[in-house]
């Protein structure tokens, strides 16, 4: 046999021991998986039973009612040419940095929502895990985000509102 | 290519290290490197979820074959592959313009980059050492 040949069955090998290893070991999680969770987020409901995954009309609700906080995960620029009203910008970026002092003097029984651009972006997730860690108990993700707003035609405000 | 017998296994020790190691980390907390991996926004939950039960293993034992010195070429060709998957993965990253963290190293991480294609391509450059040294009949 030839070397590369010998080489690549090796690799191949390693490879295969690696997916049953894998598998094997994660058998927990794997059975999870195969259950059916995971499929929309691989937070883990005993780690974070704080957050909720929402639609797009159960936050125009809460943002109807106006007794949430709204946070934009999305950076400044995309914040400052539009955002859902009253929605306060705190890119998920700059979440690992110590949140501002208004933030965390919010009372932490209090309702959050949270959104970033939509699609499959990920750091309303991000940013609502920091929050939990920080203690808040009820964060809400509007996973269709500034997209389906926009698409919904829902009000907009523009502008670098207060932070 | 290096024929220098010391400074290879230098190689293979530092590279299989750091290769268990990133393995380990992420093996810790699959979930997490689930999120990680979907950070990137390249592959979907199921995908995301796969690779991250599979590949820490891959990284562990490609790692500790190289280092041990047991199938050498084969875990050397196993990391290099890795490692150019690596930097094409970051490279779109960057012309993407998203803000990730590369998810590498565990707590170790930091922002997807051109920092993070350097320390790649320097594994990469042992790698490659190590996959086309010549072979020793001892």
């Amino acid at each position: 046999m030839s070397e590369t040949r010998k080489i690549v069955r090796q690799a191949l090998v390693i490879g295969a021991l690696g997916v049953l290893l894998g598998a094997a070991l994660n058998y927990p999680l794997v059975r999870r998986f195969a259950r059916g969770e995971f499929r929309e987020t691989f937070l883990s409901q005993a780690e974070y039973p704080g957050i909720r995954l929402i639609t797009l009309r159960e936050a125009e609700d809460l943002w109807a009612a106006g007794e949430v906080v709204i946070f934009d995960a999305r950076g400044a620029g995309p914040y400052g040419e539009g955002h859902v009203p009253r929605a306060r910008n705190l890119p998920a970026t700059e979440s690992k940095l110590k949140f501002p002092p208004n933030i965390l003097e919010i009372p932490r029984e209090r309702t959050l929502v949270v959104y970033c651009e939509g699609g499959d972006c990920q750091s309303s997730l991000a940013l609502a895990k920091r929050l939990h860690d920080e203690g808040f108990r009820d964060i809400r993700v509007m996973t269709g985000g500034w997209e389906e707003w926009i698409k919904a035609g829902l009000p907009v405000e523009a502008g670098d509102a207060e932070k | 290519m290096l024929k220098n017998k010391t400074l290879l296994v230098v190689f293979r020790l530092v590279l299989g290290g750091l290769f268990v190691y990133a393995g380990v980390v992420k093996v810790l907390d699959p979930l997490g490197f689930a999120q990680d991996i979907r950070n990137y926004r390249l592959v979907g939950q199921s995908l995301s979820f796969i690779a991250a039960i599979v590949l820490p293993w891959l990284e562990i034992l490609a790692g500790v074959a190289l280092a041990a010195g047991v199938w050498k070429r084969a875990s050397a060709l196993i990391i290099s592959g890795l490692l150019v998957f690596f930097i094409l993965l970051t490279l779109v990253t960057i012309a993407r313009g998203l803000d990730v963290e590369c998810g590498c190293f565990g707590a170790l991480s930091r922002k997807s980059g051109f920092g993070v294609i350097l320390e790649d391509l320097g594994m990469l450059f042992m790698g490659l050492c190590l996959l086309f040294a010549p072979e020793r009949r001892d």
